[in-house]
């Protein structure tokens, strides 16, 4: 590459911040217009097959597309934000830079879906010429930031950061920096130096741990004061979750059973209900468990078989469950039961509270009517997967959720939102913490006389890596703003963890592959932060599932 | 009675030290700053006196740039009833420091000080000792336990030989050493609460106090590279080297 060639790098990033700001602008408003040209060819195509899962390849590829320009979208708005509170440094500019330009580069070029699925602009029915000016538009921004100028400042940058809460401005306020710091903190002491044991032995998580997070609040943070919550907002739910699951996804996820219960209870249960259990799940005295997947039951959730008879004053449950986390020391269940046998389809579906007693690895269910055995798993451990066969298992009708039958269904996908809000930060996490390892192997790690990552293919896969942690931890944080100020955001929840599921696992199997033979050992930390990334993608709406809801929604005409 | 806690803001343990490229002092750009681990412990200690009803008001008071607030919030969240900023931009010198204190001492009327034995960054382990020459208090180091009496206290020190107990009149002013106690996470609802704590800002001129440093930071370097070694083929030849080459024989 000549000098010549190199000029333009040096001016935009020698620019002064509105310059910059300005060419973001303009690179997310091209970004903008082709999508809409995208959706136009996919809604063609769509009617042309006649239906969605028919043109499904496409369909998927526009929700991912959607995905990666709001990623663009709010990476922009993150950057001007921070520069209006004075909070714009080098490391911001460098990752907004960098994201700018991977970004566009792959809505011209191809997205990866998966690692074998690129969806590209042609197939979504967008000219060759509208790609062709596209990519003349954000040339230049392409340029820069993928230039090693760019990759090996950065590089520098995050190796002198090197144990930082997050790697560039969160941009978050200031109580919920504190929050940040202050669950890191806790996190490194109390959950780092253990999880890999918990994980190679398969043990739960530690009840004393438990009782710490109760202290600490986290189970009741999203629940109002007066049911003895903190009454905090789903982005600082993002920041607990975020910085826990760093440290390991069981103990990030703990909080998610709380959080789906919570807002099952809080949105849909009766006054009796609400006072009776909120504040339990708040103090932690309660652990509840979410069991509604069956064996032919995934996704589809409207086919679900498990039925609950009414008999008198109670209703007996038979059917089976699978998939359950943490059902053995949980005390309550939110279950899933089709109350109304003549209704095939989702409007039979009810919800009810059922309280079990804990019990143990040789006794997972001391109730009259519940037996179940452990499914063994790849990572996600620490409170273990459980299938469950109910059998004439007895729940007062008091029970019901709501007091009316028939709302389940709806009563649960009222809580998906806020669940993918919390598995975009989980994922966010766990991305996080294969970059610290990863960081902190190629540093340490010397071969040919100096540490590997001085070599720019180990540490350009570190600087990606920040990168886009970044573009999926603003995104979830978007979402969740989205959701605390009473919007539908189930697009946007559902792109949040899209993209932060792939984040994930890009940044696990990298930071694996800079370990070498040392990260495919059992002893390596690594090891295990790559199974437990494997999960993100499949639980609370399979990536696919994810994508089909995102083109839906787009397909009907929002955003 | 009320306990007076001085906190700094510092380089964050973790963070790996860095010389600025111009041998100035030490790079602070992009570089996480929090509560020097010592002063940590003192608030500690302080809440837990006032916890156990010894003692019904603590004050964290720190001296630095606008950003110590951070600090100050993570003491009050911990468990701190109010703050004092004091706030400069220059570098303060253990002396400057100790001056400012005792002016918030007397402003307040502590019957306690307690603060870190030394912060991380520069390791002076002056200021305590200090202030309470300037105070004419008494003083007790390296505080390892602390037990409050009616118009006493008995502190246990760590030093070379073993342990020493002292019991002082208070007012006195302790430093904490390590071994004091563990500093509790704070929770999430004290992190809200210490939002709405009073933090009172004020600049040295208000207290009359002249800060210019009286040392000069000539040169600041990383330490030396430790040289690669050798490998000795035999017990003669390792005794060779020893006497002509590291000349320790």
């Amino acid at each position: 590459m000549t000098t010549a060639e190199l000029s333009p790098v040096s001016d935009l990033l020698a620019a002064d911040p509105d310059t910059l700001f300005g060419r973001a602008r303009d690179a997310v408003g091209k970004a903008e217009h082709i999508l809409t040209l995208a959706k136009t060819g996919v809604r063609a195509r769509v009617e042309e097959v006649g239906g969605v899962d028919a043109a499904q390849h496409v369909a998927h590829g526009l929700a991912w597309l959607a995905t990666t320009v709001e990623g663009l979208r709010q990476m922009t708005a993150w950057a001007e934000r921070l520069n209006g509170e004075g909070r714009y440094g080098e490391m911001e500019k460098l990752l907004l830079v960098a994201a700018l330009s991977e970004y566009c580069a792959q809505i011209a070029g191809g997205i990866p879906m998966s690692q074998v699925e690129i969806i590209r602009p042609e197939a979504l029915g967008v000219a060759r010429d509208e790609i062709r000016a596209f990519e003349d538009a954000v040339a230049d921004l392409v340029a820069v930031g993928s230039s090693e100028q760019v990759k090996s400042r950065l590089a520098t940058l995050i190796a002198d950061q090197q144990g930082a809460t997050t790697f560039g401005d969160s941009g978050l306020d200031e109580l919920l920096v504190e929050m940040h710091e202050q669950m890191r903190r806790f996190s490194e002491a109390e959950v780092v130096p253990h999880a890999h044991e918990w994980h190679l032995n398969n043990e739960y998580i530690p009840l004393d741990l438990i009782t710490k997070l109760s202290e600490l609040g986290v189970f009741g943070l999203t629940i109002p004061e007066e049911l003895g919550g903190l009454g905090l907002g789903k982005e600082a739910m993002c920041v607990v979750s975020e910085e826990l699951s760093r440290g390991y996804i069981g103990v990030g996820s703990l909080g998610t059973r709380s959080e789906i219960a919570g807002e099952l209870i809080l949105h849909n249960g009766t006054d009796a209900q609400k006072q009776e259990y909120l504040p339990k799940i708040a103090s932690g005295e309660i652990l509840p468990t979410a069991v509604f997947t069956e064996p032919n039951t995934g996704s589809d959730l409207a086919s679900l078989r498990t039925r609950a008879v009414k008999n008198g004053d109670t209703y007996k449950v038979t059917g089976q469950k699978t998939w359950i986390t943490h059902p053995v020391r949980a005390d309550l269940m939110t279950l899933l039961v089709r109350t109304n046998r003549d209704e095939k389809g989702y409007r039979g579906l009810s919800m009810l509270l059922v309280e079990k007693p804990r019990g143990s690895d040789d006794n997972p269910f001391p109730a009259d009517g519940m037996t179940g055995g452990e499914i063994e798993v790849l990572g996600y451990r620490g409170m273990k997967e459980y299938d469950i066969s109910f059998d004439d298992f007895a729940v007062p009708e008091s029970q019901l959720l709501g007091g009316v039958e028939g709302q389940g269904f709806k009563q649960l996908m009222n809580t998906f939102e806020g669940a993918r809000i919390q598995t975009a930060a989980r994922a966010v996490g766990v991305a996080q913490s294969a970059m610290d390892l990863g960081l902190r192997y190629a540093l340490e790690r010397n071969q040919f006389g100096k540490p590997i990552y001085s070599f720019p293919r180990v540490a350009n896969k570190i600087v990606m890596m920040a990168v886009e942690v970044m573009v999926a931890r603003q995104l979830t944080y978007f979402a969740a703003r989205e959701k605390d100020q009473g919007h539908r955001c189930d697009l946007e929840a559902g792109m949040a963890k899209l993209l932060g599921a792939r984040v994930a696992w890009a940044a696990a199997d990298n930071a694996l592959q800079i370990h070498g033979g040392n990260g495919f050992a059992l002893e390596y930390p690594i090891s295990r932060v790559l199974c437990d990334a494997r999960i993100l993608n499949i639980f609370e709406g399979a990536a696919e599932i994810q994508a089909q809801v995102i083109a839906r929604r787009l397909l009907e005409g929002a955003n | 009675m009320k306990i007076l806690v001085p906190v700094k803001r510092v380089v964050d343990y973790n963070v790996r030290i860095r010389v600025k490229s111009d041998g100035s002092g030490v790079e602070l750009a992009n570089v996480k700053m929090s509560m020097n681990p010592f002063d940590e412990i003192a608030v500690e200690e302080a809440v837990r006196l006032k916890e156990r009803g010894s003692a019904n008001e603590v004050i964290a008071v720190s001296i630095g740039p606008s950003k110590s607030q951070d600090v100050l919030r993570t003491a009050l969240a911990i468990g701190a009833d109010r703050a004092i900023l004091i706030e400069t931009d220059q570098a303060v010198e253990p002396l400057a420091v100790a001056k400012l204190l005792k002016s918030v001492v007397d402003a307040e009327s502590p019957d306690l000080v307690i603060m870190g034995k030394q912060a991380i960054d520069d390791d002076s382990n002056q200021t305590g000792q200090m202030l309470a020459a300037l105070l004419d208090w008494g003083q007790a180091t390296f505080a390892s336990k602390v037990e409050l009496s009616d118009g006493a206290v008995t502190v246990t020190r760590e030093v070379d030989g073993g342990l020493e107990t002292l019991r002082l009149k208070t007012p006195a002013v302790i430093t904490t050493d390590l071994r004091l106690n563990e500093p509790r996470y704070p929770s999430l609802p004290n992190i809200m609460k210490a939002k709405k704590k009073p933090l009172d800002t004020k600049k040295p001129e208000d207290f009359g106090v002249d800060i210019s440093p009286r040392l000069e930071v000539l040169k600041t370097a990383e330490p030396a590279t430790r040289a690669a070694g050798v490998k000795v083929s035999s017990v003669s030849e390792l005794v060779e080297k020893l006497k002509n080459e590291a000349g320790v024989l």
